[in-house]
């Protein structure tokens, strides 16, 4: 199948414009008529569901959680970047756009990535009229900061929970559209699969995470806002329950998955302490702004961090970036940190972190500006640690983060699978090999409020021809079938090892061999080995209770068995990119000093992988740069 | 680090329910709390019993999803904090945890340590929104909001919706929950056109869910991991009487 | 919302006996004074309450205000223990709250006990005329100062009066400040100003009530 993406016609700044232009619409009567199945309800579901809703379509909406609020947005802490240009500072909606397209290595779509940039600025209009309580300068006026990988200051944000308020945000309008009874919300249901009806999405399969009970959920459209799949890594920074079950399942049907190996690795996270450890906390990127990365110059420096005199700290961030310095982006940092902990300057008791250092601005802006900026991550270290960070360096380390990759989307975000679209994380668009901070609330509101809500009604507007299939329809009783008997399969294995066993397995597997750096035959070690973890999770996994039941243990093995399989697609892609570009390292492409090294002439490709009973294929959506030209990536 | 779970089990919400022990012998002082009822769960499956059924997803004191009743108090020993972020260097070894669900009729329990919080998602459908639809906002910056008014919103705005303050209080109020929203939302601009029936609405449907009376004792504010202020409840009865009159 | 207008009750007429405390209390530092000079002022104190009608409307709406406040806390109470039907096993709210405001109720009961033996003491017999009859002093006034003299020579009668002030000193201050919140006062430092006032008001209204049977006992 050739890929195509659909660009519009014109030039970069007219394309949107043009598309809308072009694009079908449905009068308002129609619209009542027409019904959206979204799956997920953070800032992309939330916001595509509120915003459909206003526009007369009828909405189903899904979350696992118990509450639409906790959706995973709800953690991003920094902020969220718009080309407001309020800091005078000469950013504009080009210079956005070029950032992130560098950021992301020059392997994302010029069109996609400008809109993003160019639909910035209205989103945080929209956010600050839904209440969100933006931080503010005494004058009034919203205030900005700076955020890695960027020279300007375009990021907005509240106090350290920007996440958290832009989702309630969402929330709260979504709530406004089920008390209009425009929108149906499912809580604590899972979407187990997908149905596909003549070559189109018509509906959902769901498990009521209460009962067990299996449910049919028909419509003219679905749209996945499912977010990332980092917990393939088991510890990262993403909450428990997030899973990459939805896309996986779509994927199964029909969607390809677009680059499943760039995922990124967050600089700023708190070191693993124990092998039972669940999950990594993240400490926002924005403390970079004034704290000081550095380690010991003396390798395996048993003095603790405030004996140890400056000239024997090594600010390496600053030191081989020194224009960017300790804002260098999330891919740099963290390969950084790696390259020193592994050279033995790691500190903390397993020796794998790095410290990050408030002294120098404390000492210049006081104690009391540092904590009005960051006041709530100190408390928050201080909780998880139990250690004050304006006496003593923060020991931060990399963790599993984001995936850029996701289901391929053309320009209008729908996938492969006609009526199917992915938005928010859940989807490959705009960020190519490497996301910049605070754009992923940004794209993941973007293509919630504003894209989805413009594109689908392109496809609906045929759809309101042709009828709706019942619910009885024989995809629907396959679906259902098969996810019966899959769910069954998995508590008839009655083995001797959980879930979490295989997921720590698994998870350390991908963080050898698919993280911050990668290698052929490290590569290959690892799709033979995660072979291996899936034939034994199916010959030896325990799950007790029943399917028909609330039933936590069965929920975490059968999210683990699509991880399984999508850490083998992760691995394949990896080895098949035989390049380094953004998060994406192979130690074979590196300049002596370690710096990575792009093979364009062969690369500049989207790897969109189809699946065909257990094996992918890869296809290639070649990426042209009509309007910049990509060069080498460098923030020395 | 041994300890010895004392942990209440029901299996649905009709069903009597009762405490079970459980001792723990390999715990470390690393582990958060939350995980070491992970490891509890791994030991029960490979014993061939059902596991606990608890909440959490974020694990970073954000989500609101997690919450429990730890030895006499939601969250556990610590004020302002959640369950998530709760280390088991805070017990001693050898220690005795007794672990209670969230308890209020509009609470209702659903499965061991899991309860309905939907109560509060109706509080928020109720008006804690601001009726503007995607695509009708005005520049940002055409409305200058000082620093003061914006800063005592987001106070407000910062609660996490995990229902402490309803399980601590004595009489299961979410006057805290309520007041925190309806003083997010009053005490900005944007939220000034529906300020009045947002009050009466939200407070309205509280009531209607169960909630009892705020008796000020305080003990949702020590406990509410973001430290939402009880004078929140105070400015939102000021509130009401206000849309009582003007309303 | 019902439940601000029960709470609003409660509040308001307990703002509005906390005043009357005070006045009451004025009248008791009477009977610190020397038995001549007690026992006239006392006495002419008393009848000037209960022959003014302007204090006859107070009455009246003291009156209101206990019934009241009584039955509003009674329908709170219920209504709380049903929105918490089952309680916690272990239960540790002295960490996060006042004793005094986790047991407004207990404490109510306390000080509606003392008023009806209170009343049964004074109002049943000077008032309503029940019981042993008051005899009038020199100038021909109900003789108070005798029946409190006479009660207060009773040293059981001294510690009740004494002991159950600790009831209300807690219930007063824990009431006076929440009080004000519930009625929508929420300016935050003048709350904390509340606060100590409260305790202040507290401690002075129950310790001087508490130590008076004292006095009048060893004089």
């Amino acid at each position: 199948m050739v890929l195509d993406a659909k660009i519009p016609e014109g030039k970069l700044e007219d394309k949107w414009r043009n598309y809308q232009i072009q694009s079908k619409l449905i009068n308002p009567a129609n619209k009542k008529k027409l019904s959206v199945i979204v799956v997920g309800s953070g800032l992309s579901g939330a916001g595509a569901a509120a915003t459909l809703a206003e526009l007369g379509y009828d909405i189903h909406c899904f979350c696992y959680q118990d509450s639409a609020r906790r959706a995973h947005s709800v953690a991003a802490q920094g902020g969220i970047n718009a080309a407001k240009n309020y800091q005078h500072d000469g950013d504009s909606i080009w210079r956005m756009f070029y950032d992130t397209l560098k950021g992301g290595d020059f392997r994302s779509r010029e069109a996609n990535t400008y809109r993003l940039a160019e639909l910035s600025a209205p989103l945080i209009d929209h956010y600050t009229q839904q209440g969100v309580p933006f931080a503010r300068e005494y004058g009034g006026t919203l205030v900005n900061r700076s955020f890695g990988g960027v020279q300007v200051q375009r990021t907005f944000y509240a106090r350290g929970q920007t996440g958290q308020q832009l989702l309630l945000a969402a929330y709260s309008q979504l709530y406004k559209m089920v008390r209009s009874k425009k929108v149906t919300m499912h809580t604590r249901s899972e979407m187990m699969d997908l149905v596909v009806i003549d070559g189109k999405a018509k509906g959902i399969i769901v498990r009521d995470l209460i009962t067990g009970e299996l449910q049919r959920y028909v419509a003219d459209a679905v749209v996945l806002a499912t977010g990332g799949y980092s917990r393939v890594f088991r510890l990262s920074t993403l909450a428990i329950g997030c899973n990459g079950s939805a896309i996986w399942k779509a994927h199964k049907k029909g969607a390809y998955f677009a680059a499943p190996s760039f995922t990124q690795i967050h600089p700023t996270a708190l070191p693993q302490s124990s092998e039972a450890q669940s999950k990594l906390t993240l400490m926002s990127e924005s403390l970079r702004n004034d704290g000081r990365i550095w380690v010991p110059k003396k390798k395996d420096d048993t003095r603790v961090a405030n004996d140890i005199p400056e000239d024997e700290r090594d600010y390496y961030l600053e030191r081989r970036y020194p224009s960017f310095g300790n804002l260098a982006p999330r891919d740099i940092a963290s390969r950084a940190a790696k390259e020193r902990i592994d050279a033995g300057h790691g500190v903390g008791r397993l020796k794998n972190a790095v410290y990050l250092d408030f002294k120098h601005a404390i000492e210049r802006f006081g104690k009391q500006t540092i904590a009005d900026r960051y006041g709530n991550l100190f408390t928050m270290y201080k909780k998880i640690t139990g250690v004050d960070a304006y006496t003593k360096p923060m020991m931060i380390s990399p963790a599993a983060h984001f995936s850029m990759g996701g289901l391929w989307v053309d320009y209008e975000l729908m996938t492969t699978v006609s009526g199917l679209y992915a938005i928010g994380e859940c989807n490959f668009s705009d960020h190519g090999a490497n996301r910049l901070g605070a754009n992923s609330l940004l794209q993941a509101s973007v293509d919630g409020y504003f894209i989805l809500p413009n594109t689908i009604n392109n496809y609906l507007a045929q759809e309101i021809k042709s009828e709706r299939p019942d619910i009885h329809h024989v995809e629907f009783d396959k679906a259902e079938q098969g996810v019966k008997d899959y769910v069954d399969r998995i508590l008839s294995v009655d083995g001797t090892k959980t879930a979490d066993h295989f997921h720590r397995e698994l998870g350390k597997v991908m963080w050898n061999d698919c993280a911050m750096s990668r290698n052929k035959t490290g590569l290959e070690k690892a799709i033979n080995q995660i072979e291996d973890i899936r034939r034994q999770f199916w010959s030896d996994v325990k799950v007790t209770g029943e399917s028909k039941e609330l039933n936590t243990e069965l929920e975490k093995a059968y999210r683990l068995a699509d991880f399984i399989e999508l850490g083998i697609l992760m691995c394949k892609d990896a080895l098949q990119r035989e390049e380094s570009c953004g998060a994406h390292f192979r130690e074979e492409y590196q300049t002596e000093d370690g710096e990575a090294v792009r093979v364009d002439d062969q690369f500049t490709f989207v790897s969109a992988w189809d699946y065909d009973e257990g094996n992918f294929a890869l296809h290639k959506e070649s990426l042209e740069f009509e309007f910049v030209q990509p060069t080498v990536r460098s923030y020395k | 680090m041994k300890i010895t779970f004392k942990i209440w089990r029901q299996e649905g919400p009709n069903d009597k329910g009762g405490f079970q022990s459980y001792e723990v012998n390999d715990l470390t002082e690393d582990m958060s709390f939350l995980e070491a009822l992970d490891h509890l769960n791994e030991i029960l499956v490979l014993k061939n019993k059902k596991v606990v059924a608890f909440e959490y997803d974020c694990r970073e004191g954000i989500c609101g999803q997690c919450g429990v009743f730890i030895n006499g108090r939601a969250h556990g020993p610590h004020d302002n904090m959640t369950t998530c972020q709760l280390h088991m260097r805070s017990f001693e070894d050898g220690a005795t945890i007794t672990v209670e669900p969230w308890r209020a009729r509009s609470f209702p329990i659903i499965k061991d340590l899991i309860v309905n919080r939907s109560a509060f998602d109706r509080i928020i459908e109720n008006g804690a929104f601001i009726s503007a639809k995607t695509g009708t906002a005005p520049e940002a910056n055409a409305i200058l909001i000082s620093k003061t008014v914006s800063d005592r919103a987001m106070d407000a705005a910062a609660c996490i919706g995990c229902g402490a303050c309803v399980a601590t209080c004595k009489n299961s109020s979410a006057a805290l929950f309520t007041s925190a929203k309806i003083n997010h939302l009053n005490g900005l601009p944007q939220g000034a056109p529906e300020a009045h029936q947002r009050v009466l609405d939200m407070t309205a449907q509280m009531e209607k869910e169960g909630f009892g009376h705020c008796s000020f004792t305080g003990a949702c504010e020590v406990e509410c991991p973001e430290g939402i202020s009880i004078v929140n409840i105070a400015e939102m009865n000021a509130r009401f009487i206000k849309a009582k009159i003007f309303g | 919302m019902t439940l601000f207008f029960r709470k609003s009750i409660i509040a308001a007429t307990g703002l509005f006996l906390c005043i009357f405390l005070i006045v009451h209390l004025s009248a008791n530092c009477i009977l610190l004074l020397p038995e001549d000079m007690a026992r006239g002022m006392y006495n002419s104190y008393s009848t000037l309450l209960r022959e003014s009608p302007l204090i006859k409307i107070v009455a009246y709406l003291l009156y209101l205000s206990i019934i009241l406040h009584v039955v509003y806390a009674l329908i709170v109470t219920i209504k709380n223990k049903r929105a918490k039907p089952v309680g916690y096993k272990v239960s540790n709210t002295k960490e996060n709250s006042s004793w005094a405001s986790q047991n407004m109720g207990l404490l109510g009961v306390f000080i509606l006990i003392f008023i009806v033996v209170h009343l049964a003491n004074f109002w049943a017999r000077i008032k309503l005329g029940l019981g042993e009859e008051v005899g009038t002093d020199s100038v021909g006034n109900k003789d108070v100062y005798e029946v409190t003299s006479h009660l207060f020579h009773n040293i059981y009668y001294v510690l009740f009066y004494s002991l159950l002030m600790f009831p209300l000193g807690f219930h007063l201050y824990h009431g006076l400040k929440s009080a004000v919140k519930s009625l929508g006062f929420y300016h935050r430092k003048s709350l904390l100003i509340i606060s100590k006032v409260s305790l202040i008001y507290a401690v002075i209204v129950s310790a001087m009530f508490g130590i008076i049977p004292f006095i009048v006992y060893f004089k």
